[in-house]
């Protein structure tokens, strides 16, 4: 099937003619795609990912694509959508943004069926650290130290904040940082120590690691490509993996509903495929993402002993229910005290 | 009478648009789970902490604006000192500024990264991402509520009551006391309770320089968005009636407290 799809996207002259049999070849038209995405990858697709397209696009079938992109956080994003924001295409930070999208009838196809299951990049929870790692961070639970300041975004606002409680959640019910594996009192008591060092809770992610790129804090829970990217960008830090932690994923679906409404079904789908292809893969990696396609990833990263994924958590809608929902694990974590 | 008939059919007709229907939309949506699904809403640890912090930061930034704003109003319609429509532009340029750049500006000179933070922190009195910070927010983001208020009536009080008073043989205690402060009460009451109502609300700067941890920094227009966030509209709007009822009583609370101290109405 996928091997199909590619033949078609390489036999380029032919395929819009079979497509769209009945109607004469589209004069040389311009097409918007309006993608909205969370903010993350936003160079990657303005800067490579979408004019290489366009032009690949433009050489196959003459037609102009212009991208119309939004950039929020992932479930502001979701919810813009939702609301009525007619997205062809959504790059989100986590699965449930995209379920919100399920549930509201947008996307109605199984989005999780081609290559890379849906998702197209990822990325490691990590602990950004001063330069040199002065306080000698090594694991989660180094975060619950007294004399470290933390900061992590709130997940009440930042779905992707939750990929950090999730991180340390995994880390303690799997048996490291310090707790036996399987005991989950003792991980919301280490994720109690940790939460109460946190001196700062920033709306996203993106905030957090602003504001410790300006000095506010010792370690910052977040994405190994926020760090990357920021020390790409000449700002002083570095980063610790844990010895576990979680392999973040983050999903890229066609909203169906909005882009059969526009005509842009066609469009939308070459895109997500587009996004698979080693081309768009490379691009990712180049911003600091690890790409899901294996081949693409940058040599050197560091790898944790034990990486694991939503899924061996138990999957989203189970951790949701145990860790996020009113009453579950988190809420028991947050220290009340002064 | 046609022309102002028409008027005020039309300027009813814009407040109720304006502001009547999206309030009742708020309270349809605060409490169409019912009474229990408000009360589990509003009942919370985490609920109450924010509330209760918002209302008492508020509560602080409303007295020393009221005492503050009173001073520069009296000063700057009083006395000509230098500089005086200096200051006086001055005063309004909180209202002008995004409040969410007010709070970088706040944490751009008294963060940990600043030499000032840095010894703030280190003596544990610490502003920025601290209840201090959220007090000296609100104090920045409402300070023409109180000024704007006192100056005029101040303008029209007379001098020479003060000059009589003083003559009489009252000490500038007793003047102030006796004779300045009866009149001018009613205004700073109602600039105050402009000043409470914006600080209820107040969003942007809190946002920068709270920190915005639950049940310590977390305040409750911040915790409403993240209740928004969750998808939880139902909640964030419970909460927002709250907010909204703690402004409505206070409003004719200030009147009777101006009319018992002997002004007019608010």
């Amino acid at each position: 099937m996928s091997l199909a799809a590619l033949l078609l996207l390489a036999c380029s002259e032919t395929a819009p003619v079979e497509s769209a049999s009945a109607e004469t070849a589209p004069a040389a038209r311009t097409r918007t795609l309006t993608v909205a995405a969370f903010t993350t990858p936003r160079e990657a697709y303005g800067k490579t990912i979408m004019p290489a397209f366009a032009e690949q696009w433009k050489a196959k079938t003459g037609e102009t694509v212009v991208f119309e992109a939004s950039y929020q956080g992932s479930g502001a994003q979701a919810r813009a959508v939702r609301e009525g924001l007619k997205a062809d295409v959504v790059a989100l930070s986590l699965e449930p943004d995209i379920t919100v999208l399920e549930e509201a009838g947008l996307i109605t196809h199984d989005w999780k069926a081609g290559a890379g299951e849906g998702m197209v990049t990822r990325s490691l929870a990590v602990i950004a650290v001063r330069p040199g790692n002065p306080k000698g961070m090594a694991d989660w639970s180094d975060l619950s130290r007294a004399d470290v300041d933390v900061l992590t975004p709130n997940v009440r606002t930042s779905g992707g904040a939750m990929w950090n409680v999730l991180a340390i959640w995994g880390a303690g019910t799997r048996g490291f940082s310090g707790v036996t594996a399987g005991d989950e009192q003792a991980t919301i008591d280490l994720l109690r120590g940790v939460l109460a060092r946190v001196t700062v809770m920033d709306k996203g992610a993106r905030e957090s690691i602003v504001n410790f790129e300006k000095g506010v804090g010792d370690a910052a829970i977040t994405y190994e490509n926020e760090v990357l990217v920021a020390k790409a960008s000449g700002k002083q830090m570095d980063y610790v993996v844990p010895p576990s932690t979680i392999l973040i994923e983050n999903p890229v679906a066609v909203v169906d509903t909005y882009a059969k409404a526009n005509g842009n079904e066609d469009l939308a789908r070459a895109f997500v495929a587009f996004l698979q292809t080693p081309e768009a893969q490379a691009a990712y990696a180049q911003y600091g993402l690890r790409p899901v396609d294996e081949s693409q990833a940058p040599v050197g990263l560091p790898q944790p002993t034990d990486l694991f994924t939503i899924e061996d958590l138990g999957g989203w809608g189970a951790m949701k229910t145990r860790v996020f929902d009113k009453g579950g694990a988190y809420d028991h974590a947050v220290p009340t005290g002064r | 009478m046609k022309g102002p008939l028409l008027l005020r059919l039309g300027v009813s007709t814009w407040v109720t648009a304006l502001v009547a229907l999206p309030l009742a939309v708020l309270i349809v949506r605060g409490l169409e789970g019912g009474p229990a699904a408000f009360l589990e809403a509003v009942g919370g640890q985490g609920v109450r902490d924010a509330l209760w912090l918002s209302v008492w930061t508020a509560a602080l930034a409303t007295l020393i604006n009221a005492v503050v704003g009173t001073a520069i109003a009296w000063v700057l319609v009083r006395w000509d000192v230098p500089g005086r429509r200096f200051i006086a532009a001055l005063v309004d340029l909180p209202l002008a500024i995004p409040t969410l750049v007010a709070g970088m500006l706040i944490l751009a000179m008294l963060g940990p990264q600043t030499p000032i933070g840095a010894a703030l922190s280190a003596s544990g009195a610490a502003i920025a991402f601290a209840r201090p910070g959220i007090v000296l927010a609100l104090v920045f983001v409402t300070l023409p509520f109180v000024v704007r208020a006192v100056e005029p009536v101040l303008e029209e009080l007379d001098p020479a009551e003060e000059e009589a008073a003083t003559t009489l043989g009252a000490n500038s205690r007793t003047t102030f006391l006796r004779v300045l402060l009866p009149p001018v009460l009613p205004a700073i009451a109602a600039g105050g309770v402009q000043t409470f109502a914006r600080s209820i609300a107040e969003f942007g700067s809190l946002a920068v320089v709270s920190g915005n941890i639950p049940h310590k920094t977390l305040v409750a227009p911040v915790y409403i968005l993240g209740e928004v966030e969750a998808g939880n509209t139902a909640g964030a709007a419970s909460v927002s009636l709250v907010l909204l009822a703690l402004a409505l009583v206070l409003q004719p609370l200030a009147g009777l407290l101006a009319r018992k101290a002997g002004g007019g109405r608010v």
